[in-house]
């Protein structure tokens, strides 16, 4: 089985206020795939529903090939789950908390391997409660892989980080991801921590998917206008066309050479991402 | 629940039954909470004696805590560390695990126990050798109502942590809780209340509790003292057994609905409004 997720027309309401109008994503095993969207989109409702924890209105959904609305144990131990505002378990110590959960599972991680591999060995003895912002963040994500989890959930992981602590982390994510293989969707409204960590990407927007693909597959999919420079008539010429190699082709064949100060800028994926989301917002 | 589940609660009770322990603040709270205080009153009551029985006063009030202690820890500990558990996430991070959830219960449950057997040494250990208070003459009765007791009470404590919304709502949960250890007859004989007051002590657990734990210490010529002057021990089990039937039935629906309803954003809305009060 290739598909890790997935989904089709997945509605959600919350009353009267539909948060998700009919949602299809395809996740495939052993990628990394970012949720993006802004703050509200419903990205955490998306992530909820595949996690098991809220029931949806309508649509078809597949985890692991076993729908979350009916989870079982065996499901469960396939799935490892990061959230945003853990401050569980103070009084435990580290290590000690490692090993109670896994604990849990058939074939767990050794914990001193993965306190090594997520770099908290120095705070193995450590209590809980006292570990920093980002200490806290990497035993989550320990916590979350310590029984080999097929699939990996995490919910804006990187909130509140400063950047090297960022960096970090997403290294410290890639390596996880690509040493066992796991399949990994990420929710974020960073579209550069989109854009760094995942193969694949999906814009939510207004409760549907609005484009989904690679970060190159993406910023042509927007299709936000590309600008055209060149020199005539001794003042600089601005164009804004969807095709700049067309209209530079025709610059060409009218200068019937070489154009003077041309240049073609095609937006940034930021540009092409912020242009979407305020097209459909 | 599967077996694993259960041998990881009882372990998980037990760790945190010592992270208690560990725990200066918590500590000093049960031990200067109950026991600290109960000591304090040993020594302030020094040689008095019930009226016309011989009985030493430390002995009741030795056994009105003991009641207490039980009734405290299940029914205003035990749910506060559920809702402090769901504040911070930890029953959420159990529900993420397979089989997370009745392991989390079993090792609420024994945690509770725990604390409810440290206590209770502590203070029959301070009531004898401070107080001078005898050991129970009848230490099967202690056992059973001590056993059944508890049992009746954890499975309230849990109905009672999963409907309070939040950890500033305990305090007020705790007021009525309060009055019942005054009318219940713990620390003042039953009898000494109105009719009405007698009538609805015996309503609850911790009335039936008390009068089990004073036959195991009392000697009958403290029975004036008690509704129909007996120890009646038949209705002691009853009613503890009732009250056990009615945690049993009244506590699982309301713990799949509190965690069911658990989830990342619960969390996150509950943490943003904690932040803003």
């Amino acid at each position: 089985m290739s598909t890790a997720v997935s989904v089709r027309g997945l509605r959600m309401s919350y009353g009267a206020a539909e948060v998700l109008r009919g949602v299809d994503l395809e996740i495939r095993r052993g990628e990394i795939f970012t949720l993006l969207g802004p703050n509200g989109a419903g990205k955490t409702t998306t992530i909820e529903i595949l996690e098991g924890f809220r029931k949806r209105s309508a649509g078809e959904v597949s985890v692991l090939g076993t729908d979350p609305g009916k989870a079982t144990d065996a499901w469960r131990a396939k799935l490892g789950i990061v959230l945003q505002n853990w401050r569980d378990h103070a009084r435990w110590g580290v290590r000690e908390l490692i090993v109670h959960l896994s604990g849990f599972y058939d074939d767990p991680h050794d914990p001193g391997e993965l306190l090594a591999a997520v770099g908290l060995d120095e705070q193995a003895g450590q209590q809980v409660g006292r570990l920093s912002g980002g200490q806290r963040r990497r035993l989550d994500v320990a916590l979350g892989i310590v029984g080999r989890p097929e699939l990996l959930f995490l919910d804006e992981p990187t909130t509140g980080f400063d950047p090297e602590a960022r960096n970090d982390f997403h290294r410290l994510l890639a390596r996880l991801a690509a040493d066992d293989g796991m399949t990994v969707l990420l929710t974020t409204h960073d579209l550069v921590e989109a854009e760094k960590l995942a193969h694949r990407t999906a814009i939510l927007s207004g409760g549907r998917i609005a484009v989904c693909g690679t970060p190159a597959e993406l910023a042509q999919a927007v299709q936000a206008p590309s600008q055209v420079r060149w020199l005539e008539d001794g003042r600089e010429q601005v164009m804004t066309t969807p095709d700049p190699s067309q209209a530079a082709w025709e610059l060409h064949r009218r200068f019937g050479g070489p154009v003077p100060g041309l240049e073609i800028r095609r937006p940034s994926l930021e540009e092409s991402y912020l242009g979407l989301i305020g097209r459909n917002v | 629940m599967n077996a694993r589940a259960l041998r990881i609660g009882m372990k998980r009770g037990w760790t945190e039954h010592n992270h208690l322990l560990r725990t200066r603040k918590e500590l000093l709270g049960t031990l200067i909470g109950t026991v600290g205080v109960f000591a304090a009153l040993t020594l302030w009551m020094g040689d008095s004696t019930v009226e016309e029985t011989g009985v030493p006063t430390i002995t009741f009030m030795m056994v009105g805590f003991l009641a207490f202690t039980v009734f405290g820890t299940a029914l205003m500990t035990f749910p506060m560390a559920l809702v402090t558990d769901r504040e911070e996430g930890t029953l959420l991070r159990l529900r993420t695990i397979p089989g997370g959830i009745p392991a989390y219960l079993a090792g609420r449950a024994v945690t509770a126990l725990c604390q409810i057997a440290v206590q209770s040494v502590l203070i029959v250990a301070a009531g004898v050798l401070l107080g001078g208070a005898p050991l129970p003459h009848d230490w099967f009765t202690l056992a059973w109502v001590l056993l059944l007791g508890t049992v009746a009470t954890v499975p309230l404590g849990a109905a009672i942590g999963c409907v309070l919304p939040s950890r500033n709502a305990v305090g007020v949960a705790t007021l009525p809780l309060m009055a019942l250890m005054f009318t219940s007859g713990v620390f003042i004989p039953v009898t000494l209340m109105p009719e009405v007051l007698q009538w609805t002590a015996q309503a609850f657990p911790l009335y039936w509790q008390g009068l089990g734990l004073r036959a195991a210490f009392l000697p009958d010529t403290m029975l004036a003292a008690e509704i129909g002057g007996s120890w009646r021990l038949p209705y002691v089990a009853a009613a503890l057994a009732a009250w056990t039937v009615a945690g049993m039935l009244l506590a699982p629906p309301l713990i799949r609905r509190v965690t069911r309803r658990e989830s990342g954003s619960r969390l996150a809305a509950r943490q943003l409004a904690a932040q803003r009060s």
